[in-house]
């Protein structure tokens, strides 16, 4: 063992941490929020109950209805309603800061934390509609395709029954056509429903006959980065944290579950002034010696499928096992 | 720094003791749970009759400190619930659980209720998911109840096999949530009868309730496609009258239509799966002169989470913290006041 003689050199002075902040931060990662697009979107009072009430009165009957000129009428008919009910929810998340970070961190600290939680606010809800989708929808397993799995790889034939179950429930497309232009190599695509899928999905989306890539749609403008592609009557929008389940196919492959829906098959119901709330307590609120501060953000969520007949799906596996 | 009491209370097993879940709204740093029946008895085997559980990753999952009468004694000997001999114990459980790890089984019988054969430490009333059953291929990827639940096998309570033309000859399983993430939830359809008002059969011990809207995806392949909306008259949504544990009975009169069959086997993987039936809201009524309201269940019904996250997995058993038939187990929950141990809840 050696000691220090108290005489320092470049040899074995410790050197001071070698490190100054970059002028920028570097990004987050953040998913695509894909999941609240497309949803109706309603909104609660206060002092009023947790639980929202949406309504539909079923359409009439088409029956009979003759007159026969006998004076008699034909039967009223009772209307039904049915009520699709949603219970509200509350979530939130908090970041403690020791004073010391505050003070000795750069400035941008306490602005990247509210950011920080802004962005979990956002991803949290895209989430919590995933969720909806995936456990109160039904699927169909896909069975076009050749992997030999069940349920398979997507293919046109899985997405054209889906289309065909919307369309027989008369379910209307969300998304309006975009005309044909003289873009060389691009072709007009037709109103549409929306599908959501995994990221992990991709590779074999882009092998399903007729695809339409987004790179060929004739106009780029008002196209959201999320989507990915056209495919009959959907366009499909991709996100890494689209739903899966691992292991349960018949070879115990990832199963995905692709939502497809127009237009009123789904909500979100937001509790008024409780959308977004991002606060801070000061440190002096939570400790004697005023160490501790704590930046938090919460809000109140409800989420229902408001029409089962104009949601519908697939559950798929990929071409190459993932 | 203080340590807060986020949750406590008390559960009394049932007859068959089964695993309990305890909602943590907070999360949790610290988990006790207290055998108050047990306390006060001397066992020819031992029991557990205090478990503990530390955060910050101290205990991995099903795991923690077991408090352990000694036999025909009051003397306690401490030691982990994984520590040989074994036994189950707690499981913190931060996101929604993936399948467990798969099971392979021997056997699922073509009788009605359906047997599994599989060597598993399932419990009552857990819910699986069978796949790649071989000579069974019709039922890969469906979700099913549990019961009569042994280290050998357990029963499909939900799905009459009987009519199948084999039996399974081997399969795999997995353990997956209870409960779905949103409630109320699709289900799978195993039968459905021709009646004038059917009764429809489901894979799974179901909450819906009567007055409940629900609507059918039935593939062709499984015959009865008249339950679909668009081959309604009306497209009204179908409207539960009755349930049972795996029953629900409709307002429709099947008499008429195609037979419901589960399809053969032999047509996996390009067979159509599955029928499944989903939550379309309810049509209660209300009746003015008694002021009664029937067919809404104001818990049921109601789109909501269905499974709080995080919770703790407290496991059934003489050596395990939930304890056995008719136990009372009593538990608390604790937490660092600011921050968590565990870094994130």
């Amino acid at each position: 063992m050696t000691f220090s003689t108290g005489i320092t050199g470049i040899q074995n002075m410790a050197p001071e941490l070698p490190v100054q902040a970059s002028e920028d931060l570097l990004s987050t990662p953040q998913f695509n929020l894909i999941h609240s697009f497309g949803v109706d979107l309603h909104h609660a009072e206060s002092y009023v109950g947790k639980t929202t009430r949406m309504s539909r009165f079923e359409r009439l009957s088409t029956d009979g209805g003759q007159l026969d000129g006998s004076g008699i009428d034909p039967a009223a008919e009772v209307p039904v309603r049915t009520d699709i009910d949603a219970t509200m929810e509350i979530y939130a998340k908090s970041i403690v800061t020791n004073e010391q970070v505050v003070l000795w961190e750069n400035s941008k600290t306490l602005t990247k934390f509210t950011a920080l939680l802004g962005q979990w606010l956002r991803e949290k809800e895209d989430l919590l509609m995933r969720d909806l989708f995936s456990s109160s929808v039904s699927y169909i397993n896909c069975t076009g395709g050749l992997n030999g799995d069940q349920p398979s790889n997507i293919s046109l034939n899985d997405v054209n029954n889906i289309e065909n179950i919307l369309l027989g429930n008369d379910a209307r497309s969300m998304l309006t056509d975009l005309e044909a232009t003289r873009r060389i190599g691009t072709a007009g695509v037709r109103d549409a429903f929306i599908a959501l899928a995994n990221t992990n999905l991709c590779a074999d989306l882009q092998k399903v006959q007729g695809v339409l890539l987004k790179s060929a749609y004739p106009t780029q403008e008002g196209i959201r980065p999320e989507e990915y592609c056209s495919i009959s009557r959907f366009r499909f929008f991709v996100s890494s944290k689209a739903a899966k389940t691992p292991g349960i196919s018949l070879r115990g492959n990832t199963i995905y579950t692709i939502p497809m829906y127009g237009l009123e098959a789904a909500a979100k119901i937001e509790q008024n002034n409780y959308t977004a709330v991002i606060g801070y307590r000061p440190p002096w609120v939570v400790s004697a010696v005023a160490q501790n501060s704590q930046l938090y953000a919460k809000f109140a969520i409800a989420r229902a499928i408001t029409n089962q007949n104009w949601i519908s799906g697939l559950n798929a596996t990929t071409f190459t096992a993932s | 720094m203080a340590f807060t009491l986020v949750t406590q209370g008390t559960f009394t097993q049932p007859a068959t003791a089964v695993n309990q879940i305890i909602p943590l709204p907070s999360g949790a740093d610290y988990f006790v749970t207290t055998n108050l029946t047990q306390m006060a008895t001397t066992q020819g085997t031992g029991r557990v009759v205090r478990g503990e559980w530390y955060g910050g990753g101290l205990f991995a999952d099903n795991d923690g400190l077991r408090w352990k009468k000694t036999n025909s004694s009051s003397a306690i000997n401490i030691d982990k619930f994984s520590t040989s001999t074994a036994s189950n114990g707690f499981t913190y459980v931060r996101t929604y659980p993936n399948p467990e790890a798969a099971l392979t089984g021997t056997t699922i019988t073509a009788a009605n209720p359906a047997v599994a054969t599989v060597t598993n430490t399932y419990s009552e009333g857990d819910t699986v998911v069978i796949y790649n059953a071989v000579g069974m291929q019709q039922i890969s990827g469906m979700t099913f109840t549990i019961s009569s639940v042994s280290s050998a096998g357990f029963s499909l309570v939900g799905l009459d096999a009987s009519a199948f033309t084999t039996p399974a000859t081997a399969f795999s399983v997995r353990r997956v949530a209870t409960a779905a993430r949103v409630k109320p939830q699709f289900y799978y359809v195993t039968s459905v009868t021709h009646a004038a008002q059917a009764v429809v059969t489901l894979s799974q011990a179901h909450d819906y309730v009567v007055g409940q809207a629900i609507e059918f995806m039935v593939p062709g392949s499984f015959g009865m496609v008249q339950l679909n909306n668009y081959y309604q008259g009306q497209s009204k949504p179908v409207i539960i009258t009755a349930v049972g544990t795996y029953t629900i009975t409709v307002n429709l009169n099947t008499s008429g239509y195609t037979a419901f069959a589960m399809p053969a086997s032999s047509g996996s993987p390009t067979t159509q799966l599955f029928a499944t039936v989903a939550p379309a809201g309810q049509q209660a009524t209300f009746n003015p002169i008694t002021n009664v309201t029937t067919g809404y269940n104001f818990t049921s019904v109601p789109f909501r989470s269905g499974l709080f996250i995080p919770y703790m997995y407290v496991y059934s058993g003489d050596q395990s913290p939930g304890g056995s038939a008719s136990d009372v187990i009593a538990y608390q929950a604790y937490k660092m006041e600011t921050g968590t141990i565990n870094g994130s809840p």
